[in-house]
């Protein structure tokens, strides 16, 4: 599992890629986390994401609520088929704030 | 026969023919020669016809009838004639005419002018167009049980009218065709009943071949069976599985006699046939349960104990299906009984839930396993005792030393002795472990899919440390061999998904840390399903406490177990293996 940083101006985004699992997602929740505070807007791409799991999900769902306490919107963007599926098996694809696009996330996490 | 319906003649047997003088000489001649007739002739119909016409003809008589009442008392019917008209097979009411009232009164009589009789019958006349005058009609009937009568019509010689003299040889004769009629039926009844003695004889012959032969003294499982009556509503079996397994099974039938046999012998045969390929005593009684609601008689129900021993180990997996609860002896001599805990065969397909009969497992560790029917506690000692529950245990402990063998004699000889009247069939099946050598720990069967027909082809095995960094191979193993069995990509991602989630499970709880112990899978292949087993080496862990996560909690962890049951067909924690270690299964249906 890779990630990569960059910064859209109005939105952070964290791009990863290859399997989270409970091997890597340690170092995803690490990452997640370090975005929280940085006052911006996150954007978490999970295109290049052909495996999850609930370790990984779980990490999500703490960064999500992190965020929300310190007044940061977060969207997930260009999920892979893969990952939706197992946010759709958590019943968590309602909880997060889902966009096709970069730009749809941006847009989304400007309002 | 009763003298007051005795008007004329009274015929013991035809003794006191001595007291009418007149050519006493020829009619005990004829008589006699009819006698020998009546006792040397299978032919009954043949030598009642012969009879008819001797005597129609010795006394000089223009026809002859001989008339039988039919089995239900209402009607007469003519089985023998002889005369110018043919009546043969003719049927009048059995108080019709002159032969009725004979008949009906068991009296003989003479009559000499038919016209001046108010209870002649003439429509056979005038039908015929024969003209009767006079009659002369005696009953045939042995003590009181009315048979028919004989009837002679119009005498020809002399002054052409019947006298005291034909009456009383016809009456002797009529007693003799009586007597003869008789003896016939009770020959016929008794050669039915000796065949169905013979067939019930038959039928036991058969129930006792269902039974298993004796295998060699040492084999470890032996049973006694000791109907009550010639067939048994009781069953025993045992017979070794593929794997080295032993299944053993004793059921008792409501009810006693035929019915009770032949549900018995139903019974028996379906468990013995499905048991061989359906290892898992649950499944299999459900499997029998539903076979037997749909075709037993009403009311009929077995209660029945199954189950698997396994030699090697010394493991027993049971259904105990309303029958009496099996004892447990273990090696200091303490006793445990194992109830039943649902209802017995035949009652309702529908009163189990889907996971179908419960099972019991336990190792016998050097112990014995008695399962028995209720013929046996409520069976009379010789004291006239009955044996009740105690009356048992002390049996089984007392007799110990002689091993189970010494024990299933020592109660067939207690209950069963020589001489003595059972009052319910006595079945009893024991299993000895303590002469068994124990060289398997595992249990054999309990790693195999448990609520499937058949265990399927194995296709994949995998045995790696439990570390996180191990699941990226699991996951890739485990998508190819998903892949082979057909499935859908959807599909093969859910099967990968709960796999992985079940090896997190074990690296975090049930060994609490990484690189504690292995993870062992295995991949079985079946035509409709995929059916994954993974083991672990931890200690056990309390099933009741993994639950599905609570959806409405959004916490982050807790999600796996429910990730698993989302996406798989069936998840079971398998009873945990003798040595430790945790079992679960996960089935996965290939749609076609």
């Amino acid at each position: 599992m890779q990630h990569k940083l960059s910064d859209a101006g109005d939105a952070l985004i964290i791009a990863f890629s290859g399997d989270i699992d409970l091997q890597t997602s340690p170092d995803a929740r690490k990452a997640l986390l370090a975005l929280v505070g940085k006052g911006k807007p996150i954007l978490v791409d999970l295109s290049g994401v052909g495996y999850i799991d609930s370790s990984g999900v779980a990490s999500l769902v703490e960064c999500l609520q992190s965020a929300k306490k310190s007044g940061q919107k977060l969207a997930l963007v260009s999920v892979s088929d893969g990952a939706l599926r197992v946010l759709q098996l958590a019943r968590l694809d309602r909880v997060f704030v889902i966009c096709a696009t970069i730009d749809d996330g941006v847009t989304a996490v400007s309002q | 026969m009763a003298e007051t319906h005795m008007t004329h003649v009274e015929i013991p047997g035809g003794a006191q023919l001595g007291v009418v003088p007149a050519a006493t000489h020829s009619h005990l001649e004829l008589l006699a020669d009819m006698g020998r007739d009546f006792a040397s002739n299978q032919d009954l119909e043949a030598t009642l016809r012969r009879a008819v016409e001797r005597i129609t003809n010795y006394v000089d008589a223009e026809a002859g009838a001989l008339f039988m009442l039919s089995p239900c008392g209402l009607k007469l019917q003519c089985d023998a004639c002889i005369g110018p008209v043919e009546i043969g097979g003719l049927q009048i009411a059995a108080d019709q005419g002159i032969v009725g009232f004979c008949v009906q009164r068991d009296t003989g009589r003479i009559v000499r002018d038919v016209a001046n009789d108010p209870d002649f019958n003439a429509s056979v006349d005038n039908e015929t167009g024969f003209r009767t005058r006079s009659i002369l009609c005696a009953p045939m009937s042995v003590k009181g049980e009315k048979i028919g009568a004989i009837e002679l019509i119009n005498k020809r010689g002399g002054d052409g009218l019947f006298d005291d003299n034909d009456l009383h040889l016809l009456q002797a004769l009529s007693f003799s065709a009586a007597l003869a009629v008789l003896n016939a039926r009770m020959a016929a009844e008794l050669v039915e009943q000796e065949r169905v003695k013979r067939e019930l004889e038959l039928a036991a012959e058969i129930q006792r071949s269902l039974l298993p032969a004796q295998k060699e003294s040492d084999f470890p499982v032996k049973g006694v069976n000791l109907p009550a009556r010639v067939v048994s509503g009781d069953f025993y079996d045992f017979y070794p599985l593929n794997d080295g397994r032993v299944a053993f099974t004793l059921g008792d039938v409501s009810g006693k006699g035929m019915n009770a046999a032949l549900m018995m012998a139903k019974s028996a045969s379906l468990l013995r046939c499905l048991g061989k390929s359906i290892k898992e005593p649950g499944r299999l009684l459900t499997l029998v349960n539903e076979e037997i609601c749909e075709t037993a008689t009403r009311g009929m129900f077995v209660t029945l104990v199954h189950g698997v021993y396994d030699p090697e180990s010394g493991h027993v997996r049971l259904a105990n299906a309303g029958h009496e609860p099996p004892l447990v002896v273990d090696r200091e001599g303490n006793f445990r009984a194992i109830e039943a805990e649902a209802p017995p065969l035949g009652i309702s397909p529908a009163l189990l839930d889907e996971d179908g009969f419960p099972e019991t497992e336990f190792n016998l560790d050097g112990g014995r396993l008695f399962v028995f029917t209720d013929g046996v506690t409520e069976g009379y000692t010789a004291d006239g005792v009955e044996l009740g529950i105690d009356g048992l245990k002390a049996m089984i402990s007392e007799a110990a030393p002689g091993g189970v063998q010494g024990i299933l004699d020592r109660v067939r000889a207690s209950i069963g002795g020589e001489g003595r009247t059972l009052r319910d069939d006595v079945t009893l099946l024991a299993i000895d472990d303590g002469t068994a050598v124990h060289t398997n720990s595992v249990p054999k069967g309990a790693a195999e899919p448990g609520a499937t027909d058949a265990p399927g082809e194995k296709i994949f095995q995998l045995r790696v440390t439990a570390k996180a960094n191990r699941l990226r191979l699991i996951r890739n193993a485990v998508r190819e061999t998903a892949s082979f069995c057909g499935f859908s990509e959807t599909d093969t991602a859910d099967i990968v998904l709960a796999v992985d989630e079940a090896c997190q499970n074990v690296i975090r709880h049930a060994y609490g840390s990484e690189g504690e112990g292995d993870i062992a899978i295995e991949i079985r292949h079946r035509p409709d399903a995929m059916i994954l087993t993974l083991r672990d080496f931890a200690d056990p862990v309390d099933i009741s406490k993994i639950k599905p996560r609570d959806l409405d909690d959004l916490r982050p962890g807790g999600l796996g177990t429910h990730l698993i049951s989302e996406v798989m067909d069936e998840v079971d924690f398998l009873p945990p293996p003798i040595d430790g270690g945790n079992l679960l299964r996960l089935v996965k249906k290939i749609r076609s």
